[in-house]
């Protein structure tokens, strides 16, 4: 049942907050409650509004109207020194790291210990984070350069990093998001300790498990507006995926299996890539979606790029249609057929700089070499996949910016799909998306996979991978661990391999 | 972090080194005096070197908090002319008058830091603009004259038994060394790193970015500004065509000394060495007949070599 209100003093009260980023309106009139020494879930889709809700918290953000109370008096956060000061940490989905410098100033970044005399006490700030590591059970030395880190651990680092400032409200953002099941636990754990310790927690997060499993209350955010908070004991998450969407999520659809006998669109035969990956061997055929799921570190992703010849294979053969390709580029491996969409459209997927038209086209361009570039005959492609993939847009001339995560990333799927590859490999297809343009990006996948296309899937997200594949790959320490058919794999069968007696 | 700085330094000194072995060998006299090898030449050199070697120590600093000055030529410019004109024209004393000359810099670093801060210009642009300000300003003064201080200075100067040539090294050294700590032992060094590192992380791990950008500007500008005052002392002159092109020269030591130009990284004992590798250059190529033609292709040639170098042995170490 929803409840608003807590029997325990507010650690941390929304106070009617509104914010619009010019025309859009991120948030309008949001007000909760945070009880002190409670865990508490703010879950909602993408564009909810929470990420505007913590930038305002963390102080890089100022309301249009309304704010925060923080142990009941009001704040107002002018700036991320004061939220710190306010006590308030916050461990944020981006790696917000310095790459640059060791993993101890990075805990200490801006708040160093000093001796007297203003000089930095880098013995003490090593002690200390020696000890927070060791807490942690992060095996890592506080010299090391950030960016020799891998991405779970760098997460936990930004925990320790709150933690070396005895916080009493901290906040945390996806911090999941790249950590294996056993790190997982692991932060739980910790933050188990801190609740125990009277630290108020803010979680932020779109994996329904962890949420019940961690939090007491959830609060549900909905289009910039508040829609409910929930005890957690007195709820379920289908009752929470219904508030955040108002619809039911997107089931598995089963496809006509594949005839077996269909020549392979790609094959892959004894793939390695030292370190990451050896011997990886499978095969995709026309018109079949197959899965390639792995933990963080598996090397799932690398044996994607390795494909796409963004990466050079140290061993092993690859053939499109029968025919072997040598890629050694992104390029070559187009020529050959290949399309890749990426993981990171921020960084890989879109030219924030240009119109969706020639964000579109581009590949395909480069695809087919052609030098003098055909205006019109571009924007009729363009507009002509803007509607096949239903993207919601005003027009063709605006830039990616403009547009939602889920449009984005249909967007990326577009200019892939537009230089008529023979095999599609998909790198987290719909992370970060909501739930409507996941079912919306599902059924594309689907209707291309029908008209013949091979599509590999990347994806650490389980029930997609369990929703849209007919034929489940899954890997483990750089190695195959076995092949599952979609429609009789559970998320038990799929982790067993996935996770089987790696964790210690 | 410390020892990986530490190693970059050892190979700029290699690199030094290498340069002052190979210039010794190649002008090994027949018989005699080594027109290289001196006292009195090696003193030219680092009394050359200082001039870009004070300034370069500005231009690290810029460049680890993530930036790029194009100002410090125009300012050195700018503040020779402006002690000039107080100095021999106005009748100030000298050191009234670079006081007032170190303010050139400052001002110019106030005003590149406001433009990149608040106005929110790229730090190309904004340095680009004061450049032009600046040096524009220095032919305005001058009317295209130049301030003869060296009739007003002591003949022969020495100061506690040291000529005056000693100035620029002495100031070089002792900046560097003041630097050197105060980046990497304090807050305010820390606090450079990291918003060269990653400027979001700095802003959300409560750094006050714009104020260590602004001190990285506005030192970078002071810095400059005595590197002018040096100039003018050694050299005698308040002129507005001084220092013409030095700002790639100053850019170019600091590069060379580590600093790289995506921010975060780099070190300001490196670009004081940065600034000897190429003084050294200069050097002994003039003294190669038909060499000294080549100097800016070497130095320009000797910047890539030295930069590639380094990105090899930094892939290789990792």
């Amino acid at each position: 049942m929803p409840t608003s209100s807590s029997s325990q003093p507010a650690a941390l009260r929304f106070v009617d907050v509104h914010k619009s980023f010019g025309a859009v309106r991120a948030l309008s009139g949001v007000s909760f409650t945070v009880a002190k020494g409670e865990a508490h879930a703010c879950v909602g889709e993408n564009g909810a509004g929470k990420s505007t809700l913590l930038k305002i918290l963390a102080g890089t953000v100022r309301p249009d109207q309304g704010g925060i109370e923080v142990d009941g008096a009001r704040v107002d956060h002018a700036s991320p020194r004061e939220a710190v000061a306010g006590g308030i940490g916050m461990v944020f989905q981006e790696r917000l790291a310095f790459p640059n410098l060791s993993v101890t100033a990075n805990i200490f970044a801006g708040r160093e210990i000093t001796r007297p005399g203003g000089r930095l006490d880098e013995p003490a700030m090593r002690a200390r984070t020696e000890r927070l590591l060791s807490d942690l059970h992060v095996p890592i030395s506080p010299d090391v350069r950030m960016e020799h880190v891998s991405a779970a651990h760098a997460q936990l680092v930004q925990v320790a990093r709150a933690l070396a400032f005895d916080c009493r409200i901290l906040v945390l953002d996806e911090p999941t998001t790249s950590l294996t099941d056993a790190e997982v636990d692991h932060l739980f754990h910790v933050l188990g300790t801190l609740k125990a310790r009277g630290v108020t927690l803010l979680f932020v997060s779109h994996r329904l498990p962890e949420v019940f499993r961690l939090c007491d209350r959830i609060t549900v955010l909905r289009d910039g507006g508040y829609v409910a908070t929930f005890e957690a004991a007195a709820t379920s998450p289908d009752a929470i995926v219904r508030a955040m969407v108002g619809r039911e999520p997107p089931a598995r659809v089963n496809r006509p299996p594949v005839q077996a006998g269909t020549a392979p669109a790609l094959e892959v035969s004894n793939l390695s890539r030292l370190p990451w990956f050896q011997d990886v061997s499978f095969a995709v055929r026309p018109g079949e979606i197959v899965g390639l799921f792995g933990l963080v570190g598996s090397g799932r992703t690398e044996v994607l790029e390795t494909i796409f010849g963004t990466a050079r294979a140290s061993a092993g053969t690859l053939a499109v249609n029968g025919k072997t390709v040598a890629a050694s580029s992104a390029r070559d491996a187009m020529r050959a057929g290949l399309a890749l969409v990426p993981e990171d459209r921020q960084r890989l997927g879109l030219h924030f700089d240009m119109p969706l038209s020639d964000n579109l086209m581009l590949p395909r361009a480069v695809k087919t070499g052609v030098r003098l570039i055909d205006r019109g005959a571009e924007a009729g492609l363009a507009r002509a996949e803007v509607v096949s993939l239903a993207i919601k847009t005003p027009s063709i001339a605006v830039r990616p910016g403009a547009l939602s995560g889920g449009n984005q990333q249909k967007v990326v799927a577009g200019r892939w799909l537009a230089t008529s590859p023979t095999v599609l490999l998909l790198d987290e297809p719909t992370k970060g998306v909501d739930v409507g343009a996941k079912f919306e990006i599902h059924n594309i996948i689907r209707r291309r996979a029908a008209e013949g296309l091979a599509c590999l899937v990347v994806s650490s997200d389980l029930p997609e991978v369990l929703a849209l594949a007919d034929r489940i790959l899954v890997m483990r320490e750089g190695r195959l661990r076995g092949e599952i058919d979609g429609a009789q794999a559970t998320e038990e069968s799929v982790m067993r391999l996935a996770a089987h007696e790696t964790e210690s | 972090m410390t020892s990986a700085w530490r190693s970059r330094e050892a190979s700029t000194v290699a690199i030094l080194a290498a340069e002052l072995l190979f210039f010794v060998w190649y002008l090994w006299p027949e018989s005699g005096h080594h027109t290289f090898w001196n006292q009195d030449n090696l003193l030219l050199i680092l009394k050359y070197s200082s001039i870009y070697g004070i300034a370069a120590i500005g231009a690290a600093i810029v460049i680890i908090s993530g930036g790029i000055d194009l100002a410090p030529g125009a300012i050195i410019a700018l503040t020779t002319v402006v002690i000039g004109y107080l100095f021999v024209n106005a009748g100030w004393p000298l050191a009234a008058s670079a006081a007032v000359g170190l303010l050139v810099g400052v001002g110019a670093g106030l005003i590149s830091s406001w433009l990149i801060v608040r106005v929110g210009l790229p730090p190309f642009i904004a340095t680009l603009g004061v450049m032009g300000i600046w040096r524009g300003t220095a032919f305005i003064v001058t009317e295209a004259r130049f301030f003869d201080l060296s009739a007003k200075l002591p003949r022969n100067w020495h100061v506690g038994g040291l000529s005056i040539d000693w100035l620029g090294p002495i100031v070089m050294i002792g900046l560097a060394v003041v630097f050197q700590i105060l980046m990497t032992r304090y807050q305010w060094g820390r606090s450079v790193f990291a918003v060269g590192g990653n400027e979001t992380a700095a802003l959300f791990s409560g750094i006050p970015v714009s104020r260590i950008k602004t001190s990285a500007y506005v030192l970078a500008g002071l810095l400059a500004s005595v590197s002018g005052v040096v100039l003018a002392v050694v050299q005698g002159q308040g002129k507005a065509d001084l220092a013409g092109g030095y700002e790639l020269d100053i850019i170019a030591s600091a590069v060379v000394g580590g600093a790289a130009l995506a921010g975060g990284r780099g070190s300001v004992a490196g670009a004081v060495l940065g600034a000897l590798i190429f003084g050294v250059l200069r050097n002994g190529l003039t003294q190669i007949p038909g060499a000294t033609f080549y100097d800016r292709l070497i130095v320009g040639v000797a910047v890539i070599v030295i930069v590639v170098m380094d990105q090899v042995l930094t892939k290789k170490s990792t």
